[in-house]
């Protein structure tokens, strides 16, 4: 019968086509890898140069910065100190950032009556999208004076620094913190309130151990944007390039310098900064790692 | 009552008050923000001749017309770049992804994209398509770095908003005879559209406030309106920065000033209209529409 193999070709053209429709929605879905890729390979490329030139000791594990501008060799390119500017910043953040963020996802899922809880979630969300340039200003011409009047220091430095990425990590911390709480099963708590509990204790003693491995996320999240952020720490950081334990001494961290330095880099210098780029890549790759172990943990 | 129950009822107390005041903290950290810059800035801001005045290099008075037009063309051209492909990256995660190894390793790969550093996104850009695409700084360039760095966010929420699609009618659909590409095309995307709307405007808030990612793709200063994708911009964002830091211009606090009080209208504006079109689509679902 000719019509039932009229139908039978235009069911196998339909089956091929889903076919190559899927084909290309998995190639849509596959550039993500590749953009992981090209990024890794780039970096990559564009520090070799300084990683063969000055050696990953001097590179990685000194802290002499001493770039030459017109003789790009003869410089130095070591960047530990920005590294532990990076590591002492956003620590410093995390140390105000994580009480404060999970305190208040805690706060919005279980102490504010309905109508606060929204408004402070919907705060936090505005929060998350003002310009790291609006946050960067707003430390200059606010904390910045600040600092200096209550410590007569120049003001610029770690410590302003930690601050504003205090205002960065808050948003991720609390939504992710949030999520998690609200994810917790209703039966838990009302088994530690039916036991007498009071909410305090139902929060301390129930609900923060059973939600630990998502807080844990969350805040290394929350420091994964700490350690990105670039223009509001480098606005406020004073862009010094030694090596520094003090809140109020300025110095640099690893997004900050190549921020400095980009404009008037060439040859090995600039390669040195790329090298700074992978470094910053490195940490994003440990801390998913991290991440990837205490999900883990949890479904063990 | 027992010491040990009213002990436990003032620790209760005294907890609750400080959940209040972290609650409130963040609130009053939001206020604080906005009120600052709006205070500092606001008559700057919303003065005509500083929105559609052409910027000057070193003399004062200077407006910022040509960035806010960079500003807004890279959100388009970014959005032209990156919609189509998280589009089809979502229906491939929600409709023919099996759970396994393959979406695993993707889900894997978007979670490492949303973790790097903007300023990485950057550096890549520039030497990708700065430098060895030889495009030299332009819209194309900062408009493809920035597709790939909203990539993730732009596909978990058009993802979700695809995944809210009730199987119902995808199996409706199949039963009338429909292919699955049919019933994607026909009936999951349209029933996910105002969702989808609604993920994408956040995305847009992020590319207008984003700087970092393009001081080294589109470029710091202009003094001409760009037309082609492949002219030399200079978004708002990057230009407040470079005119804080770099800036030469007497008046630059004057800019920097206005210029922040701008970005920070155009996101909450951005915000709001996210926040009515994601509430008039829900109350849409409630009523069945």
């Amino acid at each position: 019968m000719g019509f039932s193999k009229q139908a039978t070709m235009r069911a196998i053209v339909l089956g091929d086509r889903d076919r190559y429709v899927r084909l290309v929605m998995f190639v849509c879905a596959s550039i993500s890898f590749l953009a992981i890729l090209l990024i890794f390979l780039f970096i990559l490329k564009e520090s070799l140069p300084a990683i063969r030139q000055v050696g990953i000791p001097g590179l990685f594990f000194s802290t002499n910065w001493n770039p030459n501008i017109a003789k790009p060799n003869a410089g130095h390119y070591g960047m530990l100190a920005f590294t532990w500017g990076t590591i002492m910043t956003t620590f410093g953040a995390m140390i105000i950032a994580a009480p404060l963020g999970i305190g208040a996802a805690i706060f919005i899922d279980q102490v504010a009556p309905e109508k606060m809880g929204r408004v402070v979630r919907r705060g936090i969300e505005l929060l998350a999208g003002i310009p790291s340039v609006v946050i960067g200003w707003f430390g200059i011409i606010l904390l910045i004076p600040l600092i200096n009047g209550l410590t007569g220091t120049a003001g610029y430095g770690v410590l302003a620094a930690s601050l504003v990425l205090v205002v960065m990590a808050l948003p991720t911390i609390t939504t992710l913190s949030a999520e998690t709480m609200k994810a917790i099963p209703i039966e838990l708590k009302e088994a530690s309130v039916a036991m007498g509990a009071t909410r305090w204790q139902t929060i301390y003693k129930v609900l923060v151990p059973s939600a630990r491995e998502g807080l844990i996320i969350a805040t290394i999240l929350g420091m994964g944007r700490a350690i990105g952020e670039t223009m509001a720490v480098q606005m406020v950081i004073g862009n010094a390039r030694q090596l520094t334990f003090s809140p109020f001494q300025r110095t640099s961290t690893l997004t900050s310098r190549i921020v400095t330095n980009m404009g008037e880099a060439t040859g090995v210098f600039r390669s040195a900064l790329f090298a700074q780029a992978l470094m910053l890549l490195l940490l994003s790759v440990f801390l998913i790692i991290c991440i990837r172990l205490v999900s883990r943990e949890r479904k063990a | 009552m027992s010491d040990r129950v009213r002990d436990g009822r003032r620790a209760d107390r005294v907890a609750t008050g400080l959940f209040w005041a972290l609650g409130l903290i963040t609130v009053a950290l939001l206020a604080f923000i906005i009120l600052e810059i709006f205070g500092r800035g606001l008559t700057t801001a919303l003065n005509p001749k500083f929105i559609f005045g052409k910027p000057e290099a070193i003399k004062n008075g200077g407006g910022v017309f040509p960035m806010i037009v960079s500003s807004l063309y890279l959100v388009v051209l970014t959005l032209i770049i990156s919609l189509p492909i998280s589009l089809g990256a979502a229906i491939y995660m929600s409709e023919y992804a099996k759970k396994g190894r393959v979406s695993g390793f993707i889900r894997f790969c978007l979670d490492s994209l949303a973790t790097l550093p903007s300023i990485v996104f950057g550096l890549f850009g520039m030497a990708l398509f700065v430098v060895y695409f030889r495009w030299s700084y332009c819209l194309m360039a900062g408009a493809c770095t920035l597709a790939i760095l909203d990539l993730p966010i732009l596909l978990r929420g058009t993802e979700e908003a695809l995944r809210l699609v009730p199987n119902s009618h995808r199996e409706a659909s199949m039963s009338l005879g429909a292919s699955k590409w049919t019933t994607i095309r026909q009936v999951v995307v349209p029933g996910a559209m105002p969702g989808i709307i609604t993920a994408t405007i956040l995305p847009i808030g992020r590319i207008v406030g984003e700087s970092a990612a393009i001081i080294y793709t589109t470029g710091l200063f202009v003094r001409n309106i760009p037309v082609s994708p492949f002219d030399t911009a200079a978004p708002l964002a990057g230009y407040v920065w470079y005119a804080q830091t770099e800036g030469i211009q007497a008046d630059y606090i004057k800019i920097v000033n206005g210029g922040a009080a701008l970005l920070l209208i155009m996101v909450l504006v951005i915000y709001f209209l996210a926040r009515y079109l994601g509430k008039r689509y829900q109350e849409k679902r409630l009523l069945g529409g």
